[in-house]
């Protein structure tokens, strides 16, 4: 009886919500939003769309999983050539100068009222940093990552190594890897993925620039350093790595799993990869039985560490859209990465939260006790200094770019000299560049 | 005389079709069938391909958001710039061995399995099953297969030699396994065809070399490859055509055209240019040499077809 009464309320009122979400249905904004995040976020991001939808009746916001993030800015491109771009669209660092050049999305901070604008002072330095363009806030910026160390505890008590105490600079990390193979702990001290990614982290840690015109941030960059002292420390560091039998990789470039497969199996005893597995992490290593320790991105010796490039992605508007439906998708933004969505947001994918608020209060939850192996990753984000060389170079064939510098690292390991392999990779850099600027102009 | 009968029928067929259709002679009905595949041809073939002849002349930044014409800059750089060089050498590398291993190996085996007295469906049902699975399930089995810390290859010269190469990180290694997954996923089809050609040769050339007491060289040499020739040249074009445009999957799950573009085939190119880097007009460039390609290797493979079949039913 119970059950059947429960049953006709719920149906009465489902009715009642239909017919009001009925009457409503014209004052209704409708915005729509594109993003890239596969796997378990999507139902993560859709539970948070209808928390938002219902709190804010006035609004319906649509979000759709559109693939890998190229696929996800190439059916942009298409759509807008179309007229039926959406409103909110998910792009990822690497993208940004050739999501400007699109001339298809307008800045975020544009048209924003002053108390707004005071609000978005709240998002973490070095974060908005690299979304800050010509001065504005442009997007929004949203899962955020970078390189930390990785460590089996376990693998250094046994080589001998402070378990508590990991290396932190390029010399540490041979000292720590020679110890680990030499001790027969692991197989292989190390391993990172075969990415550029890695080497951009270096380039920032160092203080140094990847492209002229600071980065591509002061005007249009026109050529690339990619035969610069920094880039030849960390190559040279990590060639010696590899040709000592102490770095590890799966001989695959950008084969993330691959390094994680051999951390996980025990086959290393250090792994360099992104925070946003710390999760991942954590749960391979209470399943598989050992003690996992993190530690910040090691710097080269004797230098200062300037800090990390915050990669991941951000989210844009795009413009020519109804003022209402620009404020719609603001509000909603706004509020996807407000303060308390921010925790909710860190907790439920490891992504770290873009606010400092949101880093107060996971801090005062004393989340960092129960989950420590999130600590190197905060601390190394906020202890970042906010300069040309933090904020990343803005190129337009990044990618392209990406998959060159990954080249010459491939190359380098596999006998080619440093210095010509990094003037190869420069002079393709740069023609890529100019290419690229030619085809913009 | 069963075999007579097989070419016959469908000569019938033909014959008796053009006598009785009393529709053949109004043309406009003709047309009027026809238009639904013309419509699709031209939607989804040949339209593209004009589209990607008119890309390939310009440059060409997000997607068609803007063009520029340049004439054959396209085409200039894929010939002049060292990167393209380096596929075009890859990609030589890449078919000449693919093609030349695969049937190769085929041949072979298709001349053990043919001379093996019991079983030889067994052997042959084992010897086909690769061929039934996709190239990506080929390209994730060598990727396992040759990992350099996790492998099965590595594991077991580590137990004999105590040696472990890093078969993916090395120009020459990674080139090899790449040819070695595109020749294993193909050996099936090139072992199907001779076998089926050996089994249709004319026993009497067989039964005489045999009684002239030429041995198994000899008789290979001198009278199997003869005539299994027609079956060569056709299996040549349609090798050919594999390596050059079938091998996409096992680029991109083995090595995504690395270590140092060591494996980048002109497929994976065409790809990572197009939708990777956005270079379309450069891309459009590509398909547009492979589309010659293609468009020649078709024309010969309908030749050499027409003669394969020729062959098998002359008594």
């Amino acid at each position: 009886m119970v059950k059947w009464a429960r049953a006709a309320c719920s149906i009465v009122l489902g009715l009642v919500m239909a017919g009001s979400a009925l009457a409503a249905a014209p004052k209704k904004v409708e915005v729509t939003f594109w993003h890239a995040m596969g796997g378990g976020n999507i139902a993560f991001i859709e539970r948070m769309v209808a928390d938002f939808n219902f709190t804010h009746p006035q609004i319906e916001v649509k979000a759709e999983y559109k693939g890998s993030y190229r696929d996800t800015l190439n059916a942009t491109i298409l759509a807008h050539r179309q007229k039926k771009s959406p409103h909110m669209v998910h792009i990822f660092e690497v993208g940004t100068q050739m999501a400007l050049d699109s001339g298809i999305f307008t800045p975020f901070a544009q048209g924003l009222e002053a108390s707004a604008l005071r609000d978005l002072e709240d998002y973490i330095p070095p974060v908005a940093n690299y979304y800050t363009i010509n001065g504005q806030f442009n997007s929004i910026p949203w899962n955020s990552s970078n390189p930390v160390l990785y460590y089996n505890k376990d693998i250094f008590r046994k080589a001998g190594l402070d378990p508590e105490n990991p290396p932190k600079t390029y010399g540490e990390i041979m000292k720590a890897a020679e110890q680990i193979v030499r001790s027969k702990a692991a197989v292989k001290g190390i391993t990172w993925p075969l990415h550029s990614w890695f080497v951009e982290q270096w380039i920032s840690m160092q203080g140094a620039l990847l492209a002229n015109n600071e980065n591509g941030r002061a005007g249009r960059a026109t050529e690339t350093h990619l035969d610069s002292p920094a880039m030849m420390r960390t190559a040279t560091w990590w060639k010696e790595l590899y040709d000592k039998g102490l770095y590890a990789y799966s001989g695959k470039p950008e084969d993330w799993d691959g390094a994680n497969k051999l951390f996980v199996s025990g086959q290393t005893g250090m792994l360099i990869t992104s925070t946003s597995d710390v999760t991942f992490h954590q749960a391979a290593a209470f399943e598989n039985g050992y003690a996992l320790g993190t530690g910040p991105l090691p710097a080269p010796d004797g230098m200062e560490r300037n800090g990390v490039v915050v990669g991941g992605a951000s989210i844009w508007m795009t413009r020519d859209k109804s003022p209402e439906e620009m404020e719609a998708a603001r509000t909603f933004l706004l509020w996807l990465t407000n303060t308390e969505n921010g925790v909710r947001w860190h907790k439920g994918t490891g992504y770290f939260p873009v606010r400092t608020s949101s880093c107060d209060v996971v801090k005062n939850q004393g989340w960092f006790e129960k989950n420590p192996a999130y600590t190197a990753a905060f601390e190394q984000l906020l202890s970042t200094r906010v300069n040309r060389a933090s904020q990343g170079a803005l190129l337009g064939p990044f990618p392209e770019i990406r998959t060159i510098i990954t080249d010459a690292m491939q190359q380098i390991l596999s006998g080619t000299p440093v210095e010509k392999a990094l003037k190869e990779a420069d002079t393709r850099a740069d023609k890529a560049l100019q290419d690229y600027n030619r085809s913009v102009k | 005389m069963l075999r007579g009968g097989w070419i016959q029928s469908p000569l019938c067929m033909e014959r008796c079709m053009n006598i009785s259709t009393p529709f053949s002679s109004n043309r406009w009905l003709g047309l009027l069938f026809l238009l639904p595949t013309l419509l699709i041809l031209v939607m989804f073939l040949y339209g593209p391909i004009l589209e990607t002849l008119r890309l390939s002349f310009h440059q060409v930044a997000f997607l068609g958001l803007r063009e520029e014409f340049c004439g054959l800059g396209n085409y200039r750089d894929l010939f002049f710039e060292p990167g393209y060089r380096r596929m075009f050498q890859a990609t030589l590398i890449f078919t000449f061995f693919t093609v030349t291993g695969g049937m190769g190996l085929g041949l072979l085996l298709a001349l053990l399995v043919h001379g093996v007295k019991g079983g030889r469906g067994f052997y042959r049902l084992f010897l086909i099953w690769p061929y039934a699975l996709s190239p990506a399930v080929a390209g994730v089995i060598f990727l396992f297969l040759f990992s350099n810390q996790v492998g099965l290859v590595n594991a077991g010269l580590d137990a004999l030699f105590g040696r472990h190469p890093d078969w993916l990180a090395s120009p020459a290694l990674a080139m090899t396994v790449v040819v070695g997954a595109a020749i294993w996923k193909n050996i099936g089809y090139n072992l199907i065809f001779y076998l089926a050609a050996l089994s249709s040769l004319p026993r009497d050339v067989l039964e005489a070399a045999r009684m002239d007491g030429a041995g198994h060289v000899m008789r290979l040499l001198r009278v199997f490859l003869p005539l299994l020739a027609p079956m060569t040249l056709f299996l040549l074009v349609v090798n050919l055509m594999y390596a050059v445009f079938d091998v996409f999957p096992v680029v991109d799950l083995i090595t995504k055209g690395g270590p140092s573009d060591a494996t980048l085939l002109m497929i994976y190119s065409l790809y990572r240019d197009g939708f990777e880097f956005l270079k379309t007009g450069s891309a459009a460039a590509q398909s547009v040499l492979l589309l010659g390609a293609v468009a020649f290797l078709t024309l010969v493979k309908f030749r050499t077809y027409g003669r394969g079949i020729h062959y098998g039913g002359r008594q």
